[in-house]
């Protein structure tokens, strides 16, 4: 059994649809990339499997048990940690305070002294135990970003959502962070990730789901999808396309 | 270096400084704690049957009772305000129901309870009220929300005043206590170490991290798994039990409760200057911003027109608390942020050479 599944979930903004009958599934283990031009839904999805928007239709259920229409914190408790594309640091605490409350809450629910040393796990993980002492406002974009996966992490998942987690970075920092997203995934934790970068994409990804316009439009392991003629169109317009198409007929 | 605690309270990360401070706070709780014990033997009805000197007397007692009374209401402020971020600016209505709800209590007419149970139950009423007008308003954020529980307040007070069971303008009369000033200096000092050591176990629970967290980003909190509806409307619930608390003593204590002294707005604006001058979101601050500022008013209290002078300097106070020390006394004078004398003592040292 899938450990997500998504069947026709549907999500408007006034007139604007944003989500348009999406559904696919996320096998436990796997990681599942999540890509598609600016403006597809990626985000809005995640926000739909993380109950930060209720649906307007479909479902979703998670470890067999239906958790649209839950709230966030319900959801997070059931073992989904998620990111968030512009980072939410609290910006008040250290880097090790930051860690210990997500420790503290989701699914790992810890009293304060047993979350501080989980955070403390946490931070070797990710390797930022260098810096957990440091108050928040001192790190730089790449450790902020490091921050939120593991503030995630600590809520003790079984499945993470990142929500481009790589953009921003130079060449250096995106190799160190496929490093820490494929620790993080050799530790047990299935992950769906949205990203723009193909490099991340290729290198991480089992499979990949394409959204366009808010609808699926292709899925299958990353180089099948790149291939994909609707996927180029979408990316980068009808023209490119036809013009791969002769060179490849 | 790593904090090596394994946990600690969130906003106050003491140094040296900050050390030096709390030890100055705690010897001048220690002090306090000593005039209260000892001001039995130094009351002028006492010290005459005795034949001892007079060391405190009846109006200073008065003023260490109403420094008590807002230590007690500054703290509960502290808790929606400081902890949570969600500027609460109607408490008073909490204040009001607690005090009206005593005096109803201990009305011979009415329930005729002892005073002692009176003021135990009396929270009860503000604690419902909180929850029942906290889960719509706590949907609210910033100003809106200061300006809901605002009207709140004024609503409240405005409909106590027009009922007949609760004397309407005329207000209520619990009967009086002979000789009760130590009493009622006894209940409020243990009313407001109640609010301390709430917030104490608050900071290190929980509940306070999820507080903070709600701070700092509510919809990060909310996808961390904190209920940040719960949370919320809990801390609000607890903060109305507090101050409603120091409402029941003190409508027993001054035996008349009206509108006007229940819902009073100078009350309501005194209780969150007093947190934000002493530090809003520390466990010291609100005491310490509680007992200044009291002594201040009382200073310049039944002096003609200096006492209107005073209601205007309080509100310029607060601009300029909130501008220039923005994280309150406790942390300008013991923290390390960036606000604080010790982070400047530090940076002059180490760019001088």
């Amino acid at each position: 059994m899938a450990l997500l599944s998504l069947a026709h979930v549907n999500k408007r903004f006034g007139g604007v649809s944003a989500l348009t009958d999406v559904g696919f599934q996320v096998e436990q283990g796997e990681i599942l990339g999540l890509i598609g031009p600016n403006g597809a839904g990626k985000t809005t999805l995640l926000n739909c499997i993380s109950g930060v928007f209720p649906l307007d239709g479909g479902s979703i259920h998670f470890a067999g048990q239906r958790i649209s229409g839950l709230p966030p914190h319900r959801i997070a408790r059931l073992g989904i940690g998620r990111t968030f594309q512009v980072v939410k640091p609290f910006l008040s605490m250290t880097v090790r305070e930051n860690a210990a409350v997500g420790a503290l809450f989701g699914a790992s629910n810890l009293q304060p002294r047993q979350a501080f040393q989980a955070a403390d796990d946490v931070l070797e993980l990710v390797g930022m135990a260098a810096k957990s002492g440091n108050p928040v406002g001192s790190l730089t974009i790449p450790d902020r970003k490091r921050l939120e996966v593991a503030r995630a992490l600590a809520t003790k998942p079984r499945l993470l959502l990142l929500d481009e987690v790589m953009a921003g970075l130079n060449a250096v920092e995106v190799d160190e962070a496929l490093d820490m997203v494929r620790t993080v995934h050799q530790s047990g934790v299935t992950i769906v990730l949205i990203e723009h970068v193909m490099k991340v994409v290729v290198g991480l990804c089992q499979r990949v789901v394409v959204l366009n316009f808010g609808q699926p439009l292709a899925a299958g392991t990353p180089e099948e999808v790149l291939r994909d003629e609707r996927v180029i169109e979408a990316y980068l317009g009808e023209k490119y396309a036809a013009r791969v198409r002769r060179a490849g007929g | 270096m790593p904090d090596s605690q394994p946990s600690g309270s969130f906003s106050t990360r003491p140094d040296a400084g900050g050390r030096r401070l709390r030890r100055v706070l705690l010897a001048v709780f220690a002090l306090a704690v000593l005039l209260v014990l000892i001001a039995p033997l130094s009351t002028s009805d006492q010290a005459d049957a005795l034949g001892l000197p007079v060391l405190v007397d009846k109006s200073q007692i008065r003023i260490l009772t109403t420094i008590a009374m807002f230590v007690v209401m500054a703290t509960a402020w502290n808790l929606v305000g400081g902890l949570t971020g969600y500027g609460a600016f109607g408490n008073v209505a909490f204040f009001g129901l607690g005090a009206y709800a005593c005096a109803v209590l201990v009305d011979p007419h009415k329930f005729h309870l002892p005073m002692l149970a009176g003021i135990a139950l009396a929270p009860l009423v503000p604690i419902a009220f909180a929850v029942f007008v906290g889960l719509p308003l706590l949907r609210l954020r910033s100003h809106y929300f200061s300006i809901a529980t605002l009207g709140t307040a004024v609503a409240v007070g405005e409909v106590v005043k027009n009922v007949e069971y609760l004397g309407g303008a005329n207000g209520l009369f619990p009967p009086i206590v002979r000789r009760g000033d130590l009493l009622f200096l006894y209940l409020m000092v243990a009313a407001a170490a109640i609010a301390v050591g709430s917030v104490y176990l608050v900071l290190r629970s929980r509940f306070g991290y999820g507080l903070i967290a709600i701070r700092e980003n509510e919809d990060a909190a909310a996808v961390l798994g904190v209920n940040t509806t719960l949370y919320k409307v809990a801390a609000f619930a607890l903060a109305a039990g507090l101050t409603g608390l120091a409402g029941a003593v003190f409508a027993v204590w001054n035996s008349f409760i009206n509108q006007e002294l229940g819902f009073s707005l100078d009350f309501n604006i005194q209780m969150i200057l007093m947190a934000v001058v002493g530090g809003a979101g520390t466990l010291f601050g609100p005491v310490l911003g509680a007992i200044l500022l009291e002594l201040l008013l009382q200073a310049l209290a039944g002096q003609g027109t200096v006492a209107v002078y005073a209601q205007i300097g309080l509100g310029l106070l607060l601009a300029v608390t909130v501008i220039f020390v923005p994280r309150g006394l406790v942390d300008f004078f013991g923290g390390s942020s960036r606000l604080s004398l010790g982070y400047l003592r530090r940076t002059l040292r180490e760019t001088s050479v």
